[in-house]
């Protein structure tokens, strides 16, 4: 990877939660800001511009926030940038924010990802009729039960492998005070009756629909050596987007999904993911997301994904290649935010700052963000050393 | 193609919101209820009308609520005829930047008169409630020339 060396100075979230209508959304904004310059031991003044993402206006009915959130955000007179691509935002925008750095444009840029999911109703606010169309009204989980289908067919997995991932993630959770969902007494049987709502996904290997912010502040390689607390660096870019229908394309295992993990591994010279990264953090909405992100990220071999949820690889407890030990986007999901979390949880990871859910000796971790119909994707590695 | 034969169909996109306000705008809000204009203090003492919850220059949080009068100055207007459709007033009016008394700043509202010969730059202006307020910037009905 060329460039200037980039570090994760500071991270700062809100806590996850269903409805903060204590706050407005610069109130929400700046919470995540803040924290994150607490973090980095930083002032407004010492940050040059801010990249900001969230999902699309329409969430909140506010067209182009970013214009209104200069006050809360600090950066009056400075550069700003929106970055939109669909869930995958928040991913992308920390790599806009990094490029800004790694590109020696500033030295120190504050990124940050938010939706106030209160505010409206994301799930139908996807699936608006269109004239002359059969409306589906499916939402998200709509859109994507049928390639969940399509994976289970073609890897054979067992049943109950969605429930054992959305079990999972939800007891890492209790380790993390940020999350939104707190379920101390869920067990996997009461995830297995949860109603179904889209054959296969249930109501328990859902998201929720979270109100929240999260931030970092990035910096260039004498930023990172100022530090006094530990940083992380960044190893790795990617990014990379399909259309999400064209003959031939493979929906349970896009082709940019895996050109942007080659690419992203191949920068930070990372040849078996499973040995050579320590912990995950995965965009995963729908619970058989994790299996089918494991294959296409090369974590496991094409149709072995679920073996690895199966005999609990993929458990901060006993688990070689921890996932989402954060409890991961089934357990938070402030929509533009959720892909920046993951990236943040990486960074929080190898800086060793995790608290509950920080995993022993980690030395680099993986960010992964995708969006639209798993079209968009974006990923970075993040170690404790520099590249 | 016959223009009769042009297959259409209305798209009707309607969609609620929810809008948290927070402290500062929120108080701002309730204090229309209340019939009271209220703007907020910034370090150096002078007072926005309406509030902002962060400093628009150094981006400190602002807290110190304030009444502010209830007349103020015209800054700048511009006569609108006709009004459009979503426009709160039905009749022609003026669109203006109004200083309330002990307010920095200006806010836009309306100045309820008859024709643009009545409006001048510098008037002075006073705020017309509506009956029923509910906590919205439609509680007021908008500013006539103050009596002189």
């Amino acid at each position: 990877m060329g460039g200037e060396r980039t570090a994760v100075l500071g991270v700062g979230q809100t806590r996850y939660s269903s409805n903060r209508g204590d706050v407005s959304i610069a109130g929400l904004v700046r919470e995540a800001a803040y924290r994150a310059l607490e973090d980095a031991r930083l002032g407004w003044a010492e940050i040059d511009a801010v990249v900001i993402g969230k999902a699309p206006d329409f969430f909140e009915g506010v067209v182009m926030p970013e214009l209104y959130l200069a006050d809360a955000l600090g950066c009056v007179g400075k550069p700003m940038l929106r970055v939109h691509t669909a869930g995958s935002v928040g991913g992308s925008t920390a790599l806009v924010a990094a490029s800004l750095v790694q590109s020696r444009v500033h030295r120190r840029v504050l990124t940050l990802g938010f939706e106030k999911q209160s505010e409206s109703n994301a799930t139908w606010a996807l699936s608006l009729p269109q004239p002359f169309s059969v409306s589906i009204n499916a939402g998200a989980g709509g859109y994507f039960s049928p390639i969940i289908r399509q994976y289970m067919a073609r890897s054979g997995a067992p049943d109950l492998i969605g429930c054992m991932v959305a079990f999972k993630d939800r007891r890492h959770a209790l380790a993390n005070p940020f999350a939104h969902l707190h379920q101390a007494d869920l067990t996997f049987e009461a995830v297995v009756e949860s109603p179904m709502l889209w054959d296969p996904i249930r109501y328990s290997e859902t998201c929720p629909s979270s109100d929240g912010a999260c931030a970092m502040v990035l910096g260039d390689e004498a930023a990172g050596d100022a530090s006094d607390s530990p940083v992380a660096w960044v190893h790795g870019t990617a990014m990379r987007s399909e259309a999400n229908n064209f003959p031939g394309r493979d929906e349970v295992n896009p082709l940019a999904s895996r050109e942007c993990a080659a690419d992203v591994f191949g920068q930070a010279g990372i040849v078996d993911p499973r040995a050579e990264i320590d912990v995950v953090e995965m965009y995963v909405p729908f619970s058989w997301y994790e299996p089918m992100w494991l294959e296409s990220l090369g974590f496991a071999e094409v149709d072995h994904g679920w073996r690895m949820v199966e005999d609990g690889s993929t458990d901060i407890e006993g688990g070689d290649l921890p996932v989402n030990c954060s409890g991961g986007v089934l357990s938070s999901n402030p929509i533009g935010a959720s892909g920046m979390i993951r990236f943040a949880e990486a960074a929080l990871q190898v800086r060793g700052m995790a608290g509950d859910h920080q995993v022993d000796g980690v030395r680099r971790a993986f960010g992964h963000a995708y969006g639209g119909g798993a079209q968009y994707f974006a990923m970075w590695v993040v170690g404790d050393q520099k590249p | 193609m016959a223009e009769s034969e042009l297959l259409r169909a209305d798209l009707v996109v309607e969609y609620p919101f929810t809008r948290s306000t927070g402290p500062v705008v929120g108080a701002f809000l309730t204090g229309l209820r209340e019939g009271i204009l209220l703007g907020i203090q910034r370090r150096d003492g002078t007072v926005l009308v309406p509030p902002t919850e962060y400093d628009p220059v150094t981006s400190e949080p602002l807290t110190e609520m304030v009444e502010v009068g209830q007349a103020g100055v015209v800054e700048t207007w511009t006569w609108v005829d006709p009004p459009r459709p979503q426009s709160p007033w039905e009749v022609p009016h003026a669109l203006a930047m109004i200083r309330l008394d002990g307010a920095d700043t200006a806010m836009l509202h309306g100045v309820l008169v008859d024709s643009p010969t009545e409006m001048t730059t510098g008037m002075r202006v006073r705020a017309v409630w509506a009956d029923q307020r509910v906590g919205h910037i439609a509680d007021l009905d908008g500013f006539r020339p103050e009596a002189s």
